[in-house]
């Protein structure tokens, strides 16, 4: 009988630690979820030609990006 | 002690079924950058019966959210339990938020639309909205077009949890996992689109137009590289825009084609041996079918001038002539060959299908008018697709926008799809040598880059406007390709009604060369002669 009794318990703590750990880890999934999608939207914004023009601008790039040999072509072929 | 097991009545108060929402898929260009993704996001609410201080609230969430006072208190209702305040807080806004310790306000987790790119394919991508149950539902473009396959299918779990909302590991649990959305993957280059858009704009700048549309694709595939109609909307704040800017008029709209449409009337004629290049027409002056009278744009005539001659100074009265050669019933057979009257069948929601009255209703004049391109109404997408036919070997091609269907466990890869051939490879080389003479001594003279051969036609279409075509309102358009002896590309610039110039090749011509020079830079292209 007491074996019954200890056995119950032991059943019963080791099913609220076993709860707790699905809820440590439907938690943690739910939050490594968010941080993925934050992370996906970081490294996207790093990668968007929207933060490549706005670095462009910074830096005072675009007036020389334009393809000037296109016109002098000669120039390209000579140099 | 009596127990009742597996009653169906017998519902434990401790059993909750969540749903289990997929995650919306992505949408990728050609090389997997991201021009839609999704983002956290979060639902404001308010559980009135538990507001202590309702001015202070309402205070506070004003300076938090950026809106009225007056805004969030019209929404307060204190006889209810639960008031949805504000959807799509980002983390930070949440976070400030719950700084403040107020009573009475909860969080909603959601996702959202990211968009890296911003509005660069507004038309493009169509946005995220909701139906009348509050579900998010795609609108319009690929949004609206692959709205199963984006949206994946919800899950359920049912638990029964202990009253701190743990799982009770002998009680029910059953669970049916979700099946995300499939992501996209399109043929366009971002970079493409970009270049399209900026010089789209500067041109509606430039030319003074009230709108206009690029379409870039492969004429081998019509796989579209880029599309991109101007004025378009923010994708962030679609609401704010009315219903006439979610229009993509590449595909939606119609209109007279006018002069470039004349290549492909000269491929039909060249393809049933009713023509050679070199034959001549004696252009002497104007031409008359029944009571209208048909003439050149300047009403200048050259004499004996041959087929390309035609083409190249963009003679109506010329194609008159081609037309007759060709003949009615072969000039109908083939604006059917050509696909127009149907739609494309391009994965976009919203494409317009064009009009091609029944035959019985054709009068002679209308087989005259159609050889110049007036007298029909097609769309951007049918005449692109068109051309490439003629310059592609002859093959019509159903334009595309999705290469790849990307599922969890499954890559769906779609290929290029030939519709018919319309014209044979022989008929198709000498007309792209006549569409390269037609650039290349076109009455205009344009700043071509140099050591390249580029192909295209330039047209000009009065608007019709109850039953007469409107002098002032044009629609310029230039349709061209390159290199031309293997086509890379093939653009189509429509500007709708310019105001420094009514002509194509003062227009739109000159954009489509800026357009060139980016492109031939992008893909490397090298000069050949």
């Amino acid at each position: 009988m007491l074996v019954l009794v200890i056995t119950n318990f032991f059943v019963f703590i080791s099913g609220i630690v076993l709860s707790d750990e699905i809820n440590n880890f439907e938690s943690k999934t739910d939050s490594l979820r968010k941080v993925n999608l934050s992370l996906e939207k970081e490294v996207a914004n790093l990668g968007s030609l929207k933060f490549a023009n706005e670095q462009a601008k910074k830096l005072g790039f675009t007036n020389l990006s334009a393809p000037q040999s296109l016109d002098q072509l000669e120039y390209a072929y000579r140099h | 002690m009596l127990q009742v097991i597996n009653s169906p009545e017998n519902k434990s108060p401790y059993l909750k079924t969540n749903k289990l929402t997929p995650i919306r898929g992505r949408i990728y260009d050609k090389f997997n950058h991201p021009l839609v993704l999704n983002q956290n996001s979060y639902l404001l609410y308010l559980e009135p019966k538990k507001i202590i201080d309702k001015d202070k609230l309402i205070n506070s969430l004003s300076n938090s959210l950026e809106v009225t006072e007056a805004s969030i208190s019209a929404k307060i209702d204190m006889s209810k339990y639960w008031l949805s305040i504000q959807s799509g807080l980002t983390q930070e806004q949440k976070d400030k938020i719950q700084k403040l310790n107020l009573k009475g306000i909860g969080f909603d987790y959601q996702t959202k639309r990211f968009y890296p790119e911003a509005s660069l394919s507004a038309h493009l991508l169509g946005f995220l909205g909701k139906n009348d149950q509050g579900e998010d539902v795609g609108y319009l473009g690929l949004e609206g077009f692959y709205n199963r396959d984006l949206q994946g299918l919800p899950g359920f779990v049912e638990t029964e949890r202990d009253i701190i909302g743990r799982p009770i590991l002998i009680g029910v649990q059953q669970r049916v996992e979700s099946e995300n959305g499939r992501d996209l993957v399109l043929t366009i280059d971002k970079t493409v689109q970009e270049i399209s858009k900026k010089k789209l704009l500067e041109g509606l700048d430039l030319y003074k137009a009230k709108k206009g549309c690029i379409i870039t694709a492969d004429p081998k595939t019509m796989a579209i590289l880029s599309l991109v109609c101007l004025p378009d909307y923010d994708l962030e704040k679609y609401y704010l825009f009315s219903e006439d800017f979610y229009k993509n008029s590449a595909i939606s709209d119609l209109f007279e084609p006018g002069s470039i449409f004349k290549p492909l009337i000269m491929a039909a004629a060249l393809e049933e041996k009713k023509i050679k290049p070199n034959d001549t027409y004696n252009e002497t002056g104007q031409v008359s079918i029944g009571e209208y009278n048909i003439k050149t744009w300047n009403d200048k005539y050259e004499g004996k001038i041959s087929m390309t001659r035609i083409l190249e100074k963009s003679s109506n009265v010329g194609m008159v002539y081609v037309g007759e050669k060709l003949g009615s019933k072969k000039i109908y057979d083939y604006l059917g060959k050509y696909g127009f009257g149907q739609t494309t069948n391009i994965d976009l929601q919203g494409e317009a299908s064009g009009y091609l009255k029944p035959k019985a209703d054709w009068y002679p004049i209308d087989y005259s008018t159609v050889t110049f391109g007036q007298g029909i109404a097609v769309t951007s997408i049918q005449m692109i697709r068109a051309f490439a036919s003629i310059i592609n070997g002859g093959n019509l091609m159903k334009p595309y926008l999705v290469q790849k269907i990307v599922s969890e466990n499954k890559i769906t890869e779609i290929k290029p799809k030939v519709e018919k051939r319309v014209i044979s490879q022989l008929t198709s080389e000498i007309i792209k040598k006549m569409l390269v003479s037609t650039v290349e001594n076109a009455e205009a003279k344009w700043n071509l880059p140099k050591g390249y051969v580029i192909g295209g036609k330039t047209g000009t279409a009065q608007i019709p406007i109850k039953g007469h075509y409107d002098p002032s309102k044009t629609i310029a358009s230039f349709i061209g390709f390159a290199p031309a002896s293997d086509p890379k590309f093939i653009t189509l610039v429509v500007l709708y009604e310019p105001q420094t110039s009514p002509w194509g090749s003062e227009t739109a011509a000159p954009l489509f060369f800026e357009i060139v020079k980016q492109l031939i830079v992008y893909y490397n292209i090298s000069p050949s002669r």
